[in-house]
């Protein structure tokens, strides 16, 4: 059956997130992918007992690094949605991140203000209202943009505000701005360890299941077809440059939220955090792991930041020029990510590949 | 007035210099429809090759020549291996690229590490023009800058390569279809690109001194620029360059330099959304 096998080859995107060249009804696709059908919930089962564990067999100093990690992966989250699901190339999700970090930051300095029911509505609205300007700019008006206009439109904006936060003396220039006081809950102080871990936990668990329902929904749906040909979709009515703002708006507003919780977990903000580096650091997380399932970006932050970290010591110099090897292996090789080693193509919410006979 | 004589000077020579990193990238873009990751990088490894024949005791003119056709070569090799794959997709492009680049980068890094190398001006002094001095060398790199400038435009308008070139852009199944070899076409237009940015490289290195941050510093504005000037042309990202270059250098005479940067990037992205097909538009040379 080696002509089937090929089938199952090319219901593999030639190229992420573009044009999916779909094989309809090719029984002999069958076992890759009707194993693949079940995994999706397998996969996030294990990935949250582990998740919940993580503290309990962690040493502390580690439950810190495993508290950034969640962080970045709600960060994650943002960038997979807009590029994962809407297929909006964002090079600059960092700029929402970033300027929320920046936002609650003054919010502590300034004004006081470290009472979590404050702070981190604060954050979210300042990456949705950010991502409202910048996306409405870019994606909405007469003519639709083309993909590189947006992706290198916002990379432009990340790498401006990037520009001024350096050199911003209020924002406190290239040192960023250092000691910020603890997140606060009433009486209660966040400090670093499993108190915040479990509630960074807690709120990826929560927006990782409202991503879910949303992509899973008639809007989540329309999002994908626009992922795989948005002419088509807009010849069915939709309004695609709508329906992308509004995703792009939605995932600056979650990268807003895990830029607060970043900035009150690490206790400082500095420039690079709305600038390019960590623009791209987001985008390798999500190619990592996994483009357009969600559990993919969460797997991918893990991965890249679990690996870097454990060869920081050693291989501190070789490791980035591992991970641009990596990188371009999974681009070559594994467009869909990591993730695509046990999960079948049409578990990619939106992509109905190959049908299975009988099921 | 001699004031103003020398910071016009400097502008025109900082629009020289972007103009010089952006002529690679924009054929590239224009040529292939692809916007090149790597390009900075490509900018780097000119630069390096220039900082080691200097370190090894060779002339500098010797490392400056050297490195556009090692760059280019390199190029050639990168595009059989690697970029053919993207043609199909620009996103794809894009990541690929950007994930060549870092690889280089941080090998680069790992080399020099995080030091600031520098680098003689093969032509030292100033000319003075009464009372004025300006750098020999800045002056040497907007001569060369409009040499190269013709030359790439003879090339492309005027040699049968330039048409070759041309043919492949303009429809690739009809140019393969009349004899000419278009894998051969891409590979080399790619080498091109990248030897012009190994150049630029190895010319500026005496202005910004070597370290691994080099092209990137110099990436998104090049970006921005073949997107200002226009996608598809020869001429286009030149004008683009010659505009964002020299905005970029003279806005900070007159207002806080941070304003200046960010004022340059939110007009350019205005300008672009407003008239996507840049300055000036069209296919061909």
């Amino acid at each position: 059956m080696s002509k089937s096998m090929s089938a199952v080859k090319q219901a593999i995107p030639a190229e992420i997130g573009g044009e999916t060249d779909i094989v309809m009804g090719s029984s002999g696709a069958a076992p890759q992918v009707a194993a693949g059908r079940k995994v999706l919930p397998i996969v996030e089962g294990v990935v949250l007992v582990a998740a919940l564990a993580a503290p309990l067999v962690l040493q502390d100093y580690l439950t810190v690094f495993a508290t950034r990690v969640v962080i970045l992966a709600l960060f994650a989250l943002s960038f997979d949605l807009v590029w994962g699901y809407a297929g909006i190339m964002s090079f600059g999700q960092a700029l929402f991140f970033g300027s929320a970090g920046y936002g609650v930051a003054l919010l502590a300095r300034d004004l006081d203000i470290t009472d979590i029911f404050l702070v981190l509505p604060a954050g979210t609205l300042i990456g949705l209202t950010f991502a409202l300007l910048l996306g409405g700019f870019l994606l909405l008006g007469r003519h639709p943009s083309s993909v590189i206009f947006v992706s290198l439109g916002t990379l432009t904006g990340s790498y401006a505000a990037d520009r001024l936060a350096r050199g911003w003396y209020y924002l406190g220039g290239q040192n960023g701005i250092p000691s910020i006081s603890s997140m606060t809950l009433g009486g209660y102080e966040f400090s670093e360890g499993p108190g915040f871990y479990y509630l960074v936990l807690g709120i990826l668990i929560v927006v990782y299941l409202l991503c879910r329902f949303l992509v899973r929904s008639q809007f989540g749906l329309a999002l994908a077809g626009l992922r795989e040909n948005e002419q088509r979709i807009a010849f069915f009515g939709y309004k695609a440059q709508h329906l992308k703002a509004i995703i792009f708006a939605i995932g600056g507003a979650i990268a807003g939220l895990a830029g607060s919780l970043y900035a009150f977990h690490e206790g400082f903000v500095w420039p690079n955090m709305v600038g390019v580096v960590v623009s791209t650091q987001v985008v390798l997380y999500v190619l990592f792991g996994g483009s357009g399932t969600l559990i993919g970006a969460v797997i991918g932050t893990v991965i890249v930041e679990g690996v870097s970290f454990w060869l920081s010591d050693n291989y501190r110099d070789i490791w980035p020029i591992i991970l641009g090897l990596l990188l371009l292996l999974v681009i070559l090789f594994r467009p869909l990510g990591l993730i695509s080693f046990v999960l079948g193509e049409r578990e990619r919410v939106g992509s109905f590949g190959a049908r299975i006979k009988g099921k | 007035m001699a004031n103003a004589f020398v910071a016009a000077f400097e502008i025109l020579s900082f629009g020289a210099i972007i103009v010089l990193i952006v002529l690679g990238l924009g054929i590239i873009a224009s040529m292939m429809g692809i916007f090149n990751f790597a390009q900075g990088e490509f900018v780097l490894l000119g630069a390096y090759i220039t900082y080691l024949a200097y370190a090894k005791g060779l002339p500098i003119w010797a490392g400056m020549v050297a490195a556009p056709f090692v760059v280019g070569a390199l190029g050639f090799v990168l595009e059989a291996l690697i970029i053919r794959r993207f043609y199909a997709a620009p996103i794809v492009a894009m990541l690929g690229t950007y994930a060549l680049g870092l690889i280089i980068r941080e090998s680069v890094r790992g080399l020099i590490g995080g030091f600031y190398l520098t680098v003689p001006e093969p032509i030292g002094g100033s000319i003075d023009i009464g009372t004025m001095h300006i750098s020999a060398w800045r002056f040497t790199i907007i001569v060369i800058t409009l040499l190269v400038m013709a030359g790439c435009y003879l090339l492309l308008s005027r040699t049968s390569f330039g048409l070759r070139m041309r043919a492949t852009l303009e429809n690739p199944s009809l140019a393969r279809a009349s004899g000419i070899s278009t894998p051969l076409m891409y590979g080399a237009t790619f080498a091109f690109g990248s030897a012009l940015a190994g150049l630029a490289g190895a010319l500026i290195v005496p202005v910004f001194s070597l370290y691994a941050d080099l092209g990137i510093r110099f990436l998104i504005q090049g970006f921005v620029a073949v997107m200002v000037g226009g996608v598809g042309s020869f001429i286009g990202p030149v004008a683009g360059a010659g505009v964002i270059g020299t905005l970029s250098a003279a806005l900070p005479w007159i207002m806080a330099p941070v304003v200046a940067d960010v004022l340059v990037f939110v007009l350019a992205i205005a300008f672009i959304k407003f008239r996507p097909q840049g300055l000036i538009a069209g296919k061909g040379v």
